[in-house]
């Protein structure tokens, strides 16, 4: 471990003054002259853009340190944090696409990267487009809403639980599970989460294996039955099936919830800005990808060093454990003229919300069609939106942005 | 200095100005090539650093990997000599190449 010499610093995101909000934290240690050490996680922080970038993009920077601590450390380690027994979340949800490198992730990648593709995407405008007219069918004539619980919320589950070939009536259960299973990676998780999560990947799990079931004896158009196509193939194991279908749907899930919700914030909170994308629908390409950089969703991601490195001008052993944060970094001043500003037409907008290197983000077409739907229908339909309450309350923690709740007013056209 | 000009859709020439080593991706991005969206940062992962070669150019660099070939199955509209500019590391032999930018990467 390189000696630490830093400032004191302040540095609790778990807290009410985080949630509301991380930007000066993420300023500030982007101040100090070296990557920030945070004790609590045994992670040194990044967030200049030049860094969370080199890290990202370096072949021997890895997600997962098993190949190189052995399956005893890596037992010790899953117990420490309490992530061990629980068979099912540990068989199909602690392992996956997204945690896997090498030969297993290159793998899994091409299998899930084809159905991810733009061309692939953009099938799904109208299934997204009726969808949301449903929903806000519903509550157009309500004059306040929450918008994150009653209309965000509902969306991102449908359209992948459609993709996957759930049926429509089944969805809900979809997000339920989802939530539940995701659970066990907040900060302040209990036994009482680690037993939900656990239940919810079994009953995900047996939902699956009853729908491949269908698909076996008749494929349909969907992605549950290209996968099935994949395992017999050859191409993915039967778990790794189970989890690649578990991870699809939840990694777009909360996420995009999220950045809908602080998307829409953003707006109403600089009305200029959306005085300016209700007059001109052309920059909703660009205002979608100012979403995403203003309130990065996903906002800490990690690597381990796989090799002895330097980082941020610093020296560290292999081993060591780096925070991306993709937060702080698309806040960069160096990268991002007038950072603090949300401005719909920014371009060029190269920030990192949905990773980057190996990992980046498969869903990311999807996120940006199910968003480009959402605002261009909400721009048609209302009048007026406004923000019902001062200051809506976010999520507390490192690795999630987004409101909890977003009250609005709104009137119909 | 290496240059190698972009030719981009809307019929904008920009000339790049690159050292040997640098990946063609980097020096479009690094002149400012809008069409060059280059999202996961030169990992051949996101498939938006699509460009096309000139014949004679293609045929004198080392073939794509199976890596990339199989992401150039997926953007938009490939050619017979696409490729991800990623991936493309800059030669002193290639100066005075074009390269062809597509309409769009997504």
């Amino acid at each position: 471990m390189p000696q630490i010499s830093q400032p004191a610093m302040e540095f609790d995101p778990h807290g009410s003054a985080f949630a509301a909000d991380p930007y000066p934290s993420y300023a500030a240690m982007r101040a100090l002259q070296t990557p920030f050490y945070y004790e609590e996680i045994d992670t040194w922080m990044l967030t200049r853009m030049s860094d969370v970038e080199a890290v990202a993009l370096n072949k021997t920077m890895l997600r997962n340190n098993e190949a190189f601590i052995g399956e005893k450390e890596r037992q010790r380690q899953k117990r420490a944090i309490n992530f061990h027994d629980m068979p099912y979340h540990e068989r199909f949800v602690q392992v996956n696409l997204l945690e896997s490198e090498g030969e297993t992730h290159s793998r899994l990648r091409k299998v899930v990267f084809r159905e991810f593709t733009p061309a692939m995407i953009s099938k799904q405008r109208d299934a997204i487009q009726s969808f949301v007219d449903r929903l806000l069918n519903e509550l157009s004539d309500q004059d306040e809403v929450d918008f994150v619980g009653e209309f965000a919320a509902h969306v991102p589950g449908h359209i992948i639980g459609r993709m996957l070939g759930v049926p429509d009536e089944d969805c809900p259960l979809l997000r339920h599970w989802s939530e539940e299973v995701v659970r066990y990676f907040d900060p302040g998780r209990g036994d009482a989460d680690k037993q939900r999560a656990e239940q919810a990947t079994k009953e995900f799990y047996e939902y699956l294996l009853a729908l491949l079931d269908t698909r076996e004896k008749a494929p349909q158009d969907d992605l549950l039955s290209r996968l099935v196509s994949h395992r017999d193939e050859g191409r993915l194991s039967q778990d790794e099936l189970i989890s690649t279908a578990m991870l699809i749907l939840m990694a777009g899930h909360g996420s995009t919830i999220d950045v809908l919700g602080s998307g829409m914030h953003a707006l109403l909170k600089f009305p200029d800005q959306h005085d300016r994308l209700r007059a001109d629908g052309s920059l909703m390409k660009t205002a979608v990808q100012e979403m995403f950089r203003f309130e990065s969703p996903l906002p800490f991601f990690h690597r381990f060093a796989t090799e002895d490195c330097e980082v941020g001008g610093m020296r560290f052993p292999a081993g060591t454990r780096f925070g991306l944060l993709y937060g702080a970094a698309n806040r960069d001043p160096d990268r991002f003229e007038q950072p603090d500003t949300f401005d719909v037409a920014r371009a060029p907008n190269r920030h990192m919300a949905f990773g980057g290197g190996g990992h980046f983000c498969l869903g990311n077409h999807l996120a940006r069609l199910d968003m480009d739907v959402i605002f261009s229908t909400l721009n048609a339909r209302f009048a007026t939106i406004e923000l019902a309450e001062a200051a809506p309350e976010y999520k507390r923690g490192l690795s999630v942005r987004g409101p909890e709740a977003l009250r609005v007013h709104w009137q119909r056209r | 200095m290496i240059t190698v000009t972009f030719l981009e859709a809307s019929g904008n020439r920009i000339e790049a100005h690159a050292n040997a080593g640098d990946t063609l991706m980097q020096a479009a991005v690094g002149a400012g090539v809008e069409g060059i969206a280059a999202e996961c940062g030169g990992a051949g992962a996101c498939g938006t650093c699509h460009c096309v070669l000139p014949q004679d150019w293609f045929d004198r660099m080392p073939a794509p990997n199976s890596d990339e070939t199989d992401m150039l199955d997926f953007v938009i509209d490939p050619q017979p000599t696409s490729r991800l500019s990623c991936q493309v590391s800059i030669g002193e032999n290639m100066d005075g190449m074009e390269v062809q930018v597509p309409d769009t990467q997504i």
